[in-house]
């Protein structure tokens, strides 16, 4: 998935940082950013990929440019979310070492010196964690508990998995697929491919760039539960998955009618009244069903196996 | 078969799928290397070592920048048997790709005798152990069991398809993925691109060093593997004609049961409330009948986007070159 066509320079560090409608902040955004850069880096690139602000955040932003010639900006058409502003930031960035911040919450820039100090140290990629977390309990708890089930899930045990900053190096990012729903799973997606990954606090400053959360962002997270399934490996063989449960499924229903008709033929007792007859037709038929869609899994990876990158080469020796 | 001698032998890789046998490595190159030296043909040995932790990986870096003939690929962590041999397959450049385990219970001496199979036409051919060195309870007789399952299921006639030293040809697996734990069926696979296959007699070891990594856990998954395997290999070309089939059928028979309702209602005048079990019946048959030929329709489907992806069916080309020759 090589993206790019400009020279990579494994040196340089580019800051990729997504802004959305921040026309206020993104003067002092990018102020404390350069200072931090021009602290621990002599080649770095700022790019700021601006997610299809309506107010004066772009107008900003050029002026920004104008004056620094370590200033990218990339203005996305509308609204197309984290995912896609990593990817453009990637794909017109030429630093071998990635810095990406999503601007969603408001972090101590500071703490990128701390993040990149345990990149250093032999990570393929350091996520951060902000703690101490300022947020509502809610959030707090929801975020503490999705974490935990992820952990579980992926056997990728993160304090916060998606917070919004990490550095990386670019490699990475050619192995890996994270559009939609899993660019929240970038770590999860890098153990798995066999990188070094870690995480390192950062300090959480009060106040958020973007505005309160809105419900819609709760229903996306029962979404992404349904995602991690498919980060475990039961996505590659779906009839492990869906075999055993229709199997279970089938055994139920079959006991369930076996009881009913033995209840029928010996005990003369009536048996059309009773909702367990239909519970267990249900079961039956769902149970065929599983086992038919495993099937049909089998067969979607089967067939386009040739695009699966299961595995993930360090080194060729030879 | 008896085919014209040819000038140029054909050249040969060994793939070897390694994980944490440190003190295999050393003695299986030394093995290996000798037994390709007296062979006389060009020839690399491939080392994929799938994620070691127990210094395995160092030991092959140092054999590959040392020895010409020997590549080494090194996988970011622990993928699994099937992933590992992929990567050796997918790096082999030899025309005949023989495997082997890294553990030394095969003996390379029997390569040559693989090879000469190979060369007398067979496209796939597998070792047979008839003399296991292993564990009667816990490695022979489950092996036996999965090995009969597999047979009967995929339709091959082997004796032995869980014995890692097998040779190929080029060509009939480079159309094939491994992923998952394909590989215990790998045989069975070329079987779906028409591949003949046979097998010989080789030396089985008994373990020196290190611990067998299998175990006994597996068998509803493999099992699994197997129904879908099956379902490939009879089904792939056609879908819609598997699931359809069963899904007309149960829908013919629902629809017959609803007749007969409707029969008794209007006919024999019996309420509804008397038939609520057999309409319970005639409904479950046609929901499910329905169900298998959409499923029908969306495999088919699948099948079609596959093959634009560049996944193929048609069995593979054999040997143009060389019949060209003669």
């Amino acid at each position: 998935m090589n993206k790019n066509n400009n020279i990579i320079q494994e040196n340089k560090i580019s800051y990729i940082v997504s802004v959305y409608n921040i026309e206020d902040k993104v003067e002092s955004l990018y102020d404390s950013s350069k200072k931090v850069l021009d602290r621990i880096s002599n080649t770095y690139e700022m790019i700021f990929v601006d997610d299809g602000s309506n107010d004066k955040t772009y107008k900003h932003l050029q002026t920004i440019s104008k004056n620094d010639k370590n200033v990218k900006i990339i203005r996305m058409r509308s609204s197309f979310g984290e995912a896609c502003a990593l990817d453009a930031g990637l794909k017109y960035s030429v630093g071998g070492r990635i810095i990406f911040y999503s601007g969603r919450v408001k972090i101590n820039i500071n703490d990128i010196g701390k993040l990149l100090k345990r990149h250093s140290s032999g990570f393929d990629l350091v996520v951060g964690w902000r703690s101490p977390r300022d947020d509502s309990l809610l959030n707090r708890m929801v975020s503490f508990l999705f974490n935990k089930l992820v952990g579980v899930f992926s056997g990728c045990k993160m304090h916060d998995i998606n917070s919004g900053i990490f550095v990386s190096n670019r490699y990475v990012f050619d192995n890996i697929s994270y559009y939609g729903n899993l660019y929240n799973f970038i770590p999860v997606l890098s153990l798995q491919q066999g990188y070094n990954i870690s995480e390192e606090k950062v300090e959480q400053v009060s106040g958020s760039f973007r505005s309160s959360r809105n419900p819609k962002e709760y229903l996306r997270r029962v979404l992404d539960i349904v995602t991690v399934f498919f980060l475990t490996k039961y996505s590659k063989k779906p009839i492990h998955f869906l075999g055993f449960l229709g199997t279970i499924f089938i055994v139920l229903g079959m006991m369930i009618e076996l009881y009913l008709f033995f209840y029928r033929i010996f005990l003369f007792g009536p048996i059309a009244g009773r909702p367990l007859l239909i519970l267990g037709a249900l079961l039956l038929v769902i149970g065929i069903q599983m086992i038919s869609i495993g099937l049909i899994g089998e067969m979607i990876i089967f067939t386009h196996a040739g695009d699966i990158k299961e595995y993930n080469i360090e080194e060729v020796i030879e | 078969m008896e085919r014209k001698k040819e000038n140029r032998k054909k050249s040969l890789s060994v793939v070897i799928p390694l994980y944490n046998e440190n003190a295999n490595v050393i003695p299986l190159f030394e093995a290996l290397k000798k037994v390709l030296l007296s062979m006389q043909r060009e020839s690399e040995i491939i080392f994929v070592d799938d994620g070691s932790k127990d210094g395995s990986r160092d030991i092959l870096k140092k054999i590959a920048q040392k020895e010409n003939i020997v590549k080494v690929v090194l996988l970011r962590k622990n993928f699994g048997q099937s992933a590992a041999l992929d990567a050796g397959f997918r790096i082999s450049s030899g025309e005949i790709v023989i495997t082997m385990d890294g553990d030394l219970q095969n003996d390379p001496e029997d390569i040559p005798m693989i090879v000469e199979k190979i060369e007398e036409g067979y496209d796939v051919v597998s070792g047979w152990r008839k003399d296991r060195k292993d564990k009667l309870l816990f490695r022979r007789i489950p092996s036996i069991i999965a090995n009969k399952l597999i047979c009967s299921i995929t339709n091959i006639k082997l004796h032995d398809t869980g014995c890692a030293l097998k040779g190929y040809k080029k060509e009939v697996i480079d159309g094939i993925r491994l992923y998952g734990e394909l590989h215990r069926f790998l045989p069975a696979l070329t079987k779906v691109e028409g591949a003949t296959i046979t097998e010989v007699v080789v030396r089985h070891h008994p373990r020196k060093f290190g611990r067998s990594k299998y175990n006994l856990t597996r068998t509803f998954r493999v099992l699994m593997d197997m129904v879908s395997l099956h379902f490939f290999i009879k089904h792939l070309r056609s879908p819609l004609g598997f699931f359809g089939k069963i899904g007309i059928l149960i829908t013919l028979v629902g629809l017959i049961g609803g007749v007969w309702c409707v029969f008794q209602i209007i006919g024999k005048n019996m309420s509804i409330i008397n038939l609520n079990v057999p309409l319970t019946v005639v409904f479950l048959f046609l929901v499910a009948g329905f169900q298998f030929i959409f499923l029908g329709l969306i495999a088919s489907l699948i099948v079609k986007t596959g093959e634009r992806s560049g996944f193929t069916l048609s069995p593979f080309v054999l040997n143009i070159n060389e019949e060209k020759d003669e």
